[in-house]
């Protein structure tokens, strides 16, 4: 009974780690945004974490410089299964317009598998609560999916 | 005052919530949002603007011969794209449009791959002015998207290179004179000059299809434009060179 409890309380909490890897800062605006009042993410329970470590869900914007690369790898491998990654705007996804340079790692799917694709330059708020929405679904069915 | 926010406080207590119900209530972008790009490719002419433009290079296409012509795909990567418009203000023909279409949330990449295909058919003839009625004001040169036409409007010239014209047909309705057109090339053919001529024969003799009759009696020469090959045997083959390979009529 009480892992049950522990179970349905689990899916009304998705913490999410934000990793930026060289984004300007208009997708963590607006991921910062959606976790204020207007449009609350906190309502489904989403909860930005400081430590990989506490993390369900893992959000990545930017290109993924050189830079980076090495910390981001560091990151994704100390968030604990089952973990979501979802990736925010266009960047991560292809580089958009940094694609090519000699100081950009993108796609971000050369190093871990990206469950949800956020699109937009930057998403609209809407578009980043409906993403994060979805990945929590995936983390639901994950999570079902270890326990069995 | 004891309670000075009381009013506010009361006021809120009664007013609906400033959070937004997204997901639960849909919400509508503000007009103008740029968001998944929509293609038409009944519109589109194939000229390529969309693509030069496009900063983050989000654009690609796929042409591949078919019959009847060229099937053409364009692929618009979302996944790619910047929104920043600049293929929509491009598109002359108004074949691409950002629509506020915010919901751009995929699990597989390829749902954010915008893509269509139409079957252009062949464009027969290559591009040719009339230069009698024009004007020399270099609209076609300012608006090809390959830069295949020059406009010197000194020395009254006008060229294109054949090379370069992908036959999109969008210099043809930027002409304000109208004099531009896809021309098919006059037929090409084994001309008789005439005077010279000895009647000797030796043309008919090598044609290979027999298409020349020479009658040395009445002074006469003819040709089966049917049956010539264009091989120009005939041409080279004439000791008083009256053969000519060039237009007919």
């Amino acid at each position: 009974m009480l892992k049950n409890a522990i179970a349905k309380s689990m899916s009304r909490s998705p913490w999410i780690y934000h990793v930026n890897t060289g984004s300007c800062n208009g997708c963590d605006i607006e991921l910062v945004a959606v976790l204020t009042p207007r449009y609350d993410a906190e309502r489904f329970g989403f909860k930005l974490s400081g430590t990989p470590r506490h993390a369900d869900i893992v959000v990545i914007s930017g290109p993924v410089t050189t830079q980076s690369k090495d910390r981001l790898v560091r990151t994704l491998a100390q968030v604990p299964e089952p973990k979501v990654v979802v990736t925010l705007g266009s960047c991560p996804q292809s580089g958009n317009v940094f694609k090519g340079s000699y100081s950009v790692e993108a796609p971000v799917e050369k190093f871990v598998h990206v469950d949800v694709a956020i699109a937009g330059c930057t998403p609209k708020p809407e578009a980043v609560i409906a993403g994060l929405y979805k990945a929590a679904e995936i983390l639901q069915k994950k999570r079902e999916a270890m326990t069995k | 005052m004891m309670f000075p926010f009381i009013r506010e406080a009361l006021s809120n207590l009664f007013s609906k919530p400033s959070t937004e119900a997204f997901p639960a209530a849909p919400v509508q972008a503000k007009p103008r949002y740029r968001g998944r790009i929509s293609y038409d490719p009944e519109k589109c002419i194939n000229c390529g603007m969309c693509k030069k433009v496009c900063s983050p290079g989000a654009i690609t296409t796929e042409i591949e011969e078919v019959e009847g012509g060229q099937k053409i795909t364009y692929h618009f990567d979302l996944t790619s794209c910047t929104f920043c418009g600049t293929c929509e203000d491009f598109c002359d023909e108004k074949a691409i449009k950002l629509t506020d279409d915010y919901l751009m949330v995929a699990e597989d990449k390829k749902d954010l791959i915008v893509s269509g295909s139409k079957i252009k058919p062949v464009v027969k003839g290559k591009l040719a002015c009339n230069t009698d009625s024009c004007i020399f004001c270099g609209l076609c040169a300012k608006n090809c998207p390959e830069g295949a036409i020059t406009v010197d409007r000194a020395t009254k010239s006008w060229t294109v290179d054949h090379e370069k014209c992908i036959q999109c047909g969008k210099c043809i309705s930027k002409c304000p004179k109208k004099v531009l057109a896809f021309e098919e090339p006059a037929p090409q053919g084994v001309i008789f000059g005439g005077e010279g001529c000895v009647y000797c024969g030796i043309c008919a003799k090598k044609c290979p299809e027999e298409a020349i009759t020479v009658d040395r009696a009445t002074k006469s020469w003819s040709i089966d434009r049917d049956k010539c090959i264009q091989c120009g045997k005939c041409v080279s083959s004439c000791p008083k060179k009256v053969l000519s390979m060039g237009p007919i009529e």
